[in-house]
């Protein structure tokens, strides 16, 4: 029982951090990236390129990779997101689901049906672990991506209190337009947070790629465990998100312990009652959103 | 890898479109000419999930294609003959739409299907419902047969569609035979999923390897797509199982072994056999250093003893062009693909009228001809639409080529003796 709590907080570490991205821009900007998934598997496979042919780790693939993921998500804001957020407020997140499909392709295309991951790179790690007090054995890619989005998250929260930028980005976020009466530029703002938000995604496309194996379609599974750890954790916050994905870990670990195909439905569940509470029992900024990107209310 | 997308500009892609269909226009005229024309349809997973299965369909299509190209006697007769190959993108619905279709637009004259339930199910019962032949291999066959309404103990409802390759008893027979090339305390852990293979597994092969004499320890059906396996691996090490078998989707299979490995399990399985994983060369290089000495199964070996009837190759033909022209390691799937074509022309060469669809059903039921996989014979099979066929048990291990990493090496025959056996099983933990 204790074994099973302990994996399912490891594991709640990989879905916060893979959730991190995707909450930040729903927080930020208003928006659910349904490309999230998409760019991870990208950036897995970037990661992987490097490490088959020029035998970089992915840890210093890393250095590379998330600029130019940051680089992507200024242009996603720049010259998709800003431009389809002029036809309302659902059309960035239609825009963001033909790009997933955009992408999946294109990385079918190029790097076909094989199964690819990043454990062959990193040696033992992908497999090695610590041993706690009592037999209980978690394993050290797990711990490391848990401490990984602690930092993330952390990081990201204090930058969005603490720094002239971060303040520059809530309160484009909160209100545009009066954002821009007092000086800060709105369309600037948006774009660092996007560039924040996708470059974020890299971290977690390494994290994927060592705990588990990736392909060209493997970004829907992922989007939808970032999603679900998102919504539990409050739609937002960033703290909420780490408890969001610990929270979706320890649902699923219990739904297992039911039933061993209970796993994934525990998950959902969670997720769903989570979902009705928060629109029947809090009526209050995450229904607003919630109401505000489904096109419900202004 | 060679092939640059990005690179595409618009004018570009115009262009080529038209050169293509150009040329596509004038071939089909140049065939046209004077022999009547054959239309096969042919159906596979090319993309999506299962598109590890579809990735040498386009070699293999081309070595067929070059071999038809001037047309073929069938029965005595000339032909034209286009081969229409379609995309199912791993959806079985798709599956059954362009299995209609290609039968009421393309008016084909024969379906070959092949790999995976979500694939040939849906296209069989189109072909059944609109009396077209239809020829299909690797699923289990059981699947096929009685998943599609086929009830034991009474009269085969099938008359268009015929399926050959291993079934059950197959897999049986191989891992009793490979599970014995080792000392083991016999308790068998198994892994098998909530979906139509591993509870078909679970029904159908685990009685029968119990009753073989090994313990079968089963935590229960888990769902595709499970992260976490701690609960399983906890009752295994529980157990002190010995041997594990699975039959999971690939990354699945990643996830839990890697799992197993930080909690211990690996250094206590002295077997690793895995099934519907491990069946590409690219499965087993994702596990890194867990891959070495994985033991798995093939339908298809390059060292099979038999030549494709159709284009002559033999199986080192057909692997090696497939590396030359790709830079990929061979695959089981390319004997298999190659066999479907094997076995389907054998059919419409030995039918009466190969443009008459009652005369080529016939055929089909009356086929006993040795393809690339080894013999596809219906008229002594189980059922009268059923031709079961060998798999083969293996082990991968480091790769003799620097090229790549892993190769596939037969470690025993028990369902072809006809396969040389090329090394010995080594223990996983050893």
């Amino acid at each position: 029982m204790l074994n099973q709590i302990a994996q399912a907080i490891v594991l709640g570490g990989y879905y916060a951090l893979i959730a991190c991205g995707l909450s930040f821009m729903l927080s930020v900007m208003r928006v659910i990236n349904l490309a999230h998934g998409s760019l991870l598997v990208l950036g897995g496979y970037f990661l992987w390129y490097l490490g088959e042919n020029y035998q970089v780790s992915p840890f210093v693939g890393l250095l590379a990779l998330v600029p130019l993921l940051a680089l992507a998500g200024w242009a996603l804001q720049r010259f998709l997101l800003e431009r389809s957020a002029r036809g309302g407020e659902l059309l960035p997140i239609l825009t963001t689901f033909g790009l997933s499909i955009v992408l999946d392709n294109l990385l079918f295309e190029q790097f076909g049906a094989d199964t690819r991951s990043l454990a062959p790179y990193i040696g033992d790690l992908a497999w090695d672990s610590f041993e706690l007090p009592g037999g209980i054995f978690v394993g050290q890619i797990g711990v490391l991506t848990l401490v990984a989005a602690i930092v993330l998250l952390g990081g990201l929260q204090l930058f969005l209190s603490r720094t002239g930028t971060g303040k520059a980005i809530r309160a484009t976020a909160e209100d545009p337009d009066t954002a821009g009466i007092v000086g800060i530029d709105a369309r600037k703002a948006s774009a660092i947070a996007s560039a924040i938000a996708v470059g974020s995604i890299g971290v977690a496309s390494a994290a994927l790629g060592m705990r588990a194996t990736f392909d060209a379609y493997a970004g829907g599974a992922q989007l939808l465990f970032a999603f679900e750890a998102t919504i539990i954790g409050g739609a937002g916050s960033l703290w909420g998100t780490l408890i969001g994905g610990i929270v979706l870990a320890l649902a699923q670990t219990a739904g297992a312990a039911i039933h061993p195909q209970g796993f994934l439905i525990g998950g959902h569940l969670a997720f769903i009652l989570v979902l009705f509470a928060r629109f029947l029992f809090l009526p209050g900024e995450f229904t607003y959103r919630l109401r505000r990107i489904a096109g419900l209310a202004k | 890898m060679t092939t640059n997308i990005l690179n595409i500009s618009r004018r570009g892609f115009v262009s080529a479109s038209i050169a293509g269909t150009a040329a596509l226009a004038l071939g089909g005229r140049g065939l046209a000419a004077d022999a009547p024309k054959l239309k096969v349809g042919f159906i596979s997973p090319r993309t999506g999930p299962l598109a590890g299965f579809g990735q040498t369909d386009g070699y293999v299509l081309e070595k067929v294609r070059e071999t038809l190209a001037k047309g073929v006697t069938l029965g005595g007769k000339a032909y034209a003959v286009e081969i229409l190959d379609r995309d199912t993108q791993s959806d079985p619905s798709r599956a059954g739409q362009l299995a209609k279709d290609l039968i009421n637009n393309d008016g084909i004259d024969m379906m070959l299907v092949i790999s995976t339930p979500e694939v040939i199910n849906p296209v069989s019962d189109a072909c059944e419902a609109a009396g077209v032949p239809c020829l299909s291999t690797v699923m289990p066959w059981e699947a096929w047969y009685f998943g599609r309404g086929a009830k034991p103990g009474q009269p085969s409802p099938f008359k268009w569609t015929y399926h050959f390759g291993f079934g059950v008893d197959e897999f049986y027979k191989a891992y009793v035979s490979q599970w014995s090339l080792i000392e083991t305390n016999k308790k068998v852990g198994v892994m098998y999923p909530n979906d139509a293979d591993g509870n078909a597994i679970r029904a159908a092969l685990a009685p029968k390897l119990a009753a073989a004499g090994f313990t079968i320890i089963d935590p229960g059906p888990y769902e595709d797509g499970t992260t976490d396996y701690s609960s399983q691996i906890a009752l295994f090490k529980k157990e002190k199982v010995e041997i594990f078998n699975t039959f999971p989707i690939p990354p699945d299979f990643a996830a839990f072994w890697r799992q197993a490995a930080q909690q211990g399990l690996h250094k206590q399985v002295k077997i690793v056999q895995v099934a519907k994983t491990g069946l590409f060369p690219s499965d087993v290089e994702a596990l890194g250093s867990l891959g070495n000495k994985i033991a798995g199964a093939c339908y298809w070996h390059k060292a099979f003893p038999y030549k494709s009837p159709l284009t002559g190759l033999s199986g080192t033909d057909l692997a090696d062009g497939y590396e030359a022209k790709t830079g990929k390691e061979w695959t089981q799937q390319l004997g298999a693909t190659m066999s479907l074509f094997d076995a389907g022309f054998a059919a419409l060469n030995k039918a009466s009228d190969a443009k008459d669809k009652a005369s080529v059903a016939k055929s089909l039921a009356g086929l006993n001809t040795e393809t690339m996989i080894g013999k596809v014979d219906f008229t002594s099979g189980p059922f009268p639409n059923v031709s079961p066929g060998p798999i083969i048990g293996g082990q991968w291990v480091k790769s003799q080529n620097p090229k790549f990493k892993y190769d596939f090496v037969v470690t025993e025959n028990a369902t072809d003796k006809n396969v040389p056996v090329a090394a010995k099983l080594q223990p996983y933990n050893a």
